[in-house]
């Protein structure tokens, strides 16, 4: 009999946010004691979560209800195949929070150090709520945790720029929310429910109609803001683009993914439910994702700022796994979910190898950074393997996911996704290329670069850990791949119709 | 009460959306926006009250003297923690605007385009 790990559910919520909320006083005379207490909190939180998977891959889904109130009346917390992303996100962070102990020397004074790591724990906390949550509501609340602090966290680092990015991302992101909230509102009205699986239910009674219509295209569009798809990513590039490194790495790699796993839930109680024809629907994500991999990579091409690309190649990323979502295959289905942890892992390394780079130049753009392989060869090399790995070249970790979804696009009959999505590769082949291209075999036009020195060891080595992840991962690939399949073949039956 | 054949309410609150929304759009201020945005969020906080209601219901509180059919709670709660929300939202927002303002001079979103 495997130990109990039910009781744990609420703690890997409530760790983060605690901890979150005592950095300050912790910190209070030391203010760089407060990167190692994250670290520690995040450490915990970790291990509470592997317990979490290590209890669901024995026994299946289970749930938490809080407070002791009975479901459907109290708050229902989760645990399942898709919840299980809460481990590799927290583990993505213990490997993140090292790297910033160093980078944020030029970034910000020590007195801002200790807000700076409770917003991350705290956006750390609201993205674990909104995967392991079984109640619409909480949901909308946690997405506000994890989108305030990301706010926040974009605002932190910079003056006037950085706060203007922040700005625009908030607006955009509110409105989002809203829609969000008003969705719920609307199922709420419709149902009298809150909790997932009873509106599943009872929507089932209510049956379709035009009001179920505009609170399912409410979440929908309020997700889609929030993943930045293509028609309104406008907030996204200047947001992670002018955050500190170790930010954009949380914020390209894990807060869009919000509402990728949104999207998951709705889909999941509104199948269950069967009250809408959905192949519609399927049929907008896919167009939407084939255009977002396409005009992502397109952007990308023309960028100089290497963060500003590696923004622009998120979106195209997101439109790989929204497009495999709604391919609404098998094969597709799996590449996707797996490709939430691949792009994130990826994303981080790439992020935080520029990070390093820029940290220890000063310079961002590629014209500046030619000919920085040669004075920084670990860290480049790390992006090297990042880049082959976003690519999607074998033998790395977006390889396996991206070949699920081009499979799957045959395998459901629309070969021309699968196209599009070679074809949207072979643009960011090229915009990689150039990089490459620039730190690797061009000459040094800067005294900062020809006298760089490789980055601190307390930054080196988070960046090798993820580059070799990326690596591991392509070989061992299978893994995770099978972990999701049960999900996503439980699922599948609604999904299709 | 009815309008047209529609909730007079739900018309109300689909006309505030909209105003909140016009000048969360189309205002160059930035605080203007701002309040753009707060008035969108009113208009869902208004909807959910909205929907929680019972035509003569009593409150929900088990002493001698209320009857069946109850107003429903849960909306009421549920709007409390939206409005926690949108102060902490107008808060975040007012001390990037204070930032913005103290960085640029200005806080018109025409005039900080045209920034280098």
């Amino acid at each position: 009999m495997s130990p109990d790990w039910v009781e744990a559910l609420p703690w890997t919520i409530v760790v983060p946010v605690v901890g979150a909320v005592l950095t300050p006083v912790v910190a209070a005379r030391r203010p760089r004691l407060a990167g190692h207490w994250a670290w520690g909190v995040l450490i915990v939180a970790s291990v509470l979560a592997s317990g979490l998977v290590v209890q669901l891959a024995a026994d299946g889904p289970f749930s938490y209800d809080v407070g002791g109130w009975a479901q459907p009346y109290g708050i229902e917390l989760r645990f399942d195949h898709f919840s299980a992303w809460v481990l590799p996100l927290l583990l993505l962070f213990v490997v993140i929070v090292p790297f910033s102990w160093r980078y944020l020397d030029h970034v910000m004074p020590d007195e801002r150090r200790p807000a700076f790591y409770a917003l991350l724990l705290l956006n750390a906390g609201g993205m674990i709520g909104f995967c392991i949550t079984g109640d619409f509501f909480n949901l909308f609340v946690f997405t506000e945790v994890v989108s305030l602090s990301s706010y926040a966290l974009v605002a932190v680092g910079g003056r006037g720029l950085a706060a203007f990015a922040a700005l625009k991302y908030l607006f955009i992101g509110a409105v989002s929310s809203l829609l969000m909230l008003f969705a719920t509102a609307q199922l709420f009205a419709l149902t009298g429910s809150l909790n997932m699986a009873d509106v599943a239910g009872r929507l089932n009674e209510v049956g379709g109609g035009p009001a179920v219509m505009v609170a399912f295209a409410a979440y929908a569009v309020s997700f889609m803001v929030k993943t930045a798809m293509f028609p309104v990513h406008v907030w996204l590039p200047d947001a992670h683009a002018i955050a500190p490194s170790p930010v954009s790495a949380v914020l390209s790699g894990m807060v869009v993914k919000v509402g990728i796993i949104g999207m998951l839930r709705v889909y999941q109680v509104f199948f269950a439910a069967d009250v809408l024809e959905l192949g519609a629907f399927n049929q907008t994500l896919v167009w939407f994702g084939a255009i977002s991999i396409v005009m992502g990579a397109f952007f990308a091409i023309f960028q100089d700022d290497i963060k500003l690309m590696l923004a622009y190649s998120t979106i195209s990323n997101i439109g790989y796994i929204v497009l495999g979502l709604g391919l609404a295959s098998p094969y597709a289905v799996i590449g996707a979910s797996v490709h939430v942890f691949n792009h994130a892992l990826i994303k981080a390394t790439l992020f935080l190898a520029a990070g390093a780079i820029i940290h220890q130049t000063g310079l961002r753009t590629l014209s500046d950074l030619r000919g920085i392989a040669r004075r920084m060869p670990q860290t480049s090399a790390a992006m090297a393997i990042g880049a082959v790995s976003i690519v999607g070249l074998p033998p790395t970790a977006g390889f396996v996911c991206k070949w699920y979804i081009a499979l799957g696009a045959f395998e459901s009959g629309q070969a021309p996704f699968g196209f599009a999505l070679v074809f949207g590769a072979l643009f960011i082949f090229i915009y990689y290329v150039r990089m490459l291209n620039a730190f690797y075999f061009q000459e040094p036009v800067h005294d900062v670069v020809i006298e760089a020195r490789e980055a601190p060891w307390s930054m080196r080595v988070p960046v090798i850990v993820l580059a070799t992840l990326c690596l591991v991962l392509g070989v061992l690939g299978g893994i995770p791949l099978a972990f999701v399949e049960p999900a996503v073949l439980d699922l599948l039956p609604f999904w299709g119709s | 009460m009815l309008l047209f054949g529609l909730d007079l309410d739900y018309v109300l609150v689909v006309v505030l959306f909209c105003v909140g929304l016009y000048m969360l759009v189309s205002k160059s201020n930035l605080l203007k926006k701002l309040l753009g945005l707060n008035v969108m969020e009113t208009a869902v906080f208004a909807f959910i009250v909205t929907s929680g209601m019972v035509e003569g219901g009593d409150p929900p509180i088990l002493v001698t003297g209320t009857a069946a059919p109850y107003v429903s709670p849960i909306p009421h709660a549920m709007v409390l923690t939206g409005i926690v929300v949108a102060v902490s939202v107008t808060a975040v927002a007012l001390a990037l605007i204070v930032q913005i303002h103290a960085h640029f001079g200005t806080i018109e979103v025409d005039e900080l385009k045209e920034l280098p």
